[in-house]
């Protein structure tokens, strides 16, 4: 699929120091199809005006098409209804709206709040710094050797009947798939709320709630979907949206304004506060448009042969590790790996002398890399635009690294 | 193929493999621990101040090799050095780093000194960062000792 779809991204045909742009830090964020940017200039260019406010016809040409964004957002994960999709800054905004809001409503002190030890720091800190303001527990459910799930330590962590449960649907160093679905059953029967963070599971797969069983919030941003940065969503359940308070007071989220009191605008306005990046919404709707035109379960089956060919590749490759599983089951096409004796910063700056773009790093995973031992990693993390032929410029210059870091060669 | 020989440059990668002052100090004055969070180097310096002067500065840490190299030429060029000497160079170096041509007391381009190694490294400019480490966590060091 990918050679016709590269034509749809104009950075794609970058050169970077006369080689063609290898582009592999989509973990990071996702290139832009051109449909997504000509969106955005024509709003800029054709529309431009503030949303629910006018009463002229421009501001209701962007107010339309900024909510038509929403009820596309909530078909495309199959939200009962609108008033589920709050728009957000991204994921680490949605995360502490979560954590803030309904937190302060539902957290005791005493109570347990747990996550995993493969979570972003967006949903690892904001549970830490709630549990620490209301005296909970924090618990962090550890993993096994290939950095999957330890079922052992989910049963621990069951057993103390979590308030909150926040997992990530796909690590974003190991690219591993959380079984999202049987431990949202198994921890809802214990009365817990399950915080789904999609940051990276939206761009892999078909994300639909109804397959992630009872979870009750859900995050993701428009950037990793090949959407405009600056945009994110927080899908809630009505009934916990309805009960919480505004994270943030400001325009738009009020209905009534006295002098010493205020009434909430209904959902989902109570929760955006302030003029929204409208330019990055309505491109992140071309981006929808367009990911649906790809069809995601076609997407996800050609990553998988990415991920197949990746992983079978690696294996010719001495003196490489590669974090986390080493078969392609339950996983993204999202690679960590360490050369022995070649600091990731180093194995960086040679793979883009040679165009390829990975990202070096602790990937805001400090609490696993940790774990790990390990101070940095090398990243390759391919998206659905990416060949084979990259998969063997990656694999070259891999075999390549060692040679070139190699001591005393003079 | 190439080398990164070649790339980093002989004195980088010579500073690299063989570091200079490494290991730590048992009667150092001051322990001082640089970590760049965004990417993971991080470097321990020790510091043995005698009044004023920095007699003597060693590091350990683990990072890339531009981190570790530029620590070995910085803990060279400190010793035996004023604290305000040693701040001048810290800041001329900062400078030399952020792309001014001349700095009073640093040595250029055309001179034959190993810190020129590491002027290099402004041609990656996301390293910029990994050369300095050192250089910030010393200045940090040195606060510390005058402000217990």
């Amino acid at each position: 699929m990918n050679s016709i779809v590269r034509k749809d991204f104009p950075n794609l045909e970058r050169v970077i120091d006369g080689k063609r742009l290898c582009y592999l830090d989509n973990a990071a964020t996702s290139q832009r199809p051109k449909k997504v940017i000509d969106a955005v200039v024509k709003y800029y260019t054709q529309m431009n005006a503030n949303v629910h406010r006018g009463v002229y016809s421009l501001s209701q040409e962007a107010t339309d098409a900024f909510e038509a964004v929403r009820g596309k957002v909530a078909r495309f994960i199959g939200a009962k209804t609108e008033r589920e999709i709050i728009i957000t800054k991204g994921t680490t905004e949605s995360i502490n709206l979560i954590a803030s809001s309904y937190g302060d409503l539902a957290i005791q002190a005493g109570d347990v709040i747990a996550v995993t030890r493969m979570e972003h720091h967006s949903n690892f800190v904001p549970w830490q710094q709630l549990a620490k303001r209301k005296k909970a527990r924090f618990e962090i459910i550890e993993l096994t050797n290939d950095l999957r799930l330890d079922p052992k330590d989910v049963d621990r962590v069951l057993a103390l009947k979590p308030k909150i449960l926040a997992i990530s649907l796909l690590s974003n160093v190991t690219g591993v798939i959380n079984p999202i679905h049987s431990l949202a059953a198994r921890f809802k029967m214990l009365g817990t709320t399950i915080v789904v963070d999609a940051a990276q599971g939206i761009a892999h797969g078909e994300v639909v709630l109804d397959r992630l069983g009872p979870i009750d919030f859900m995050a993701f941003s428009s950037h990793k979907l090949c959407g405009p940065t600056g945009v994110g969503i927080l899908w809630g359940r009505e009934e916990l949206l309805n009960k919480m308070s505004p994270y943030q007071f400001g325009g738009n989220m009020i209905s009534h304004v006295g002098d010493h009191e205020t009434e909430w605008n209904e959902l989902p306005h109570k929760f955006e506060a302030g003029t929204p990046d409208i330019a990055g919404v309505i491109g992140f709707g071309a981006a929808i448009d367009y990911i649906e035109t790809m069809g995601r379960m076609r997407i996800e089956a050609y990553e998988q042969s990415i991920t197949e060919a990746v992983i079978q590749a690696l294996k010719e490759v001495p003196g490489v590790r590669l974090l986390g599983p080493s078969d392609a089951h339950h996983r993204a096409p999202i690679f960590s790996l360490a050369i022995e004796g070649v600091h990731a910063h180093d194995l960086a700056t040679f793979l883009d002398m040679q165009g390829i773009s990975v990202r070096a790093g602790h990937h805001c995973t400090h609490p696993l890399m940790m774990k790990l031992g390990l101070p940095a990693t090398c990243r390759a993390s391919f998206s659905f635009y990416n060949t084979l032929d990259e998969v063997n410029l990656l694999i070259k210059a891999l075999k390549e690294a060692p040679i070139f870091f190699k001591r005393g060669s003079r | 193929m190439t080398n990164y020989r070649e790339v980093y440059g002989e004195i980088l990668a010579d500073h690299h493999e063989c570091p200079r002052n490494w290991g730590k100090l048992t009667d150092a004055t001051e322990e001082e621990k640089g970590y760049n969070p965004l990417c993971g180097d991080q470097v321990t310096l020790f510091l043995k101040m005698t009044g004023n002067k920095l007699e003597k500065c060693t590091f350990e840490g683990e990072g890339c090799s531009i981190c570790m190299a530029s620590a070995s030429i910085m803990t060279e060029r400190v010793q035996g050095h004023t604290s305000e000497e040693v701040a001048k160079m810290v800041e001329g170096f900062r400078e030399k780093m952020q792309g001014a041509e001349v700095v009073a007391g640093m040595p250029s381009e055309t001179d034959e000194d190993d810190i020129v190694a590491l002027y290099g490294v402004k041609r990656f400019p996301v390293r910029i960062k990994c050369a300095l480490l050192p250089w910030t966590t010393l200045k940090k060091g040195l606060e510390h000792h005058e402000h217990p």
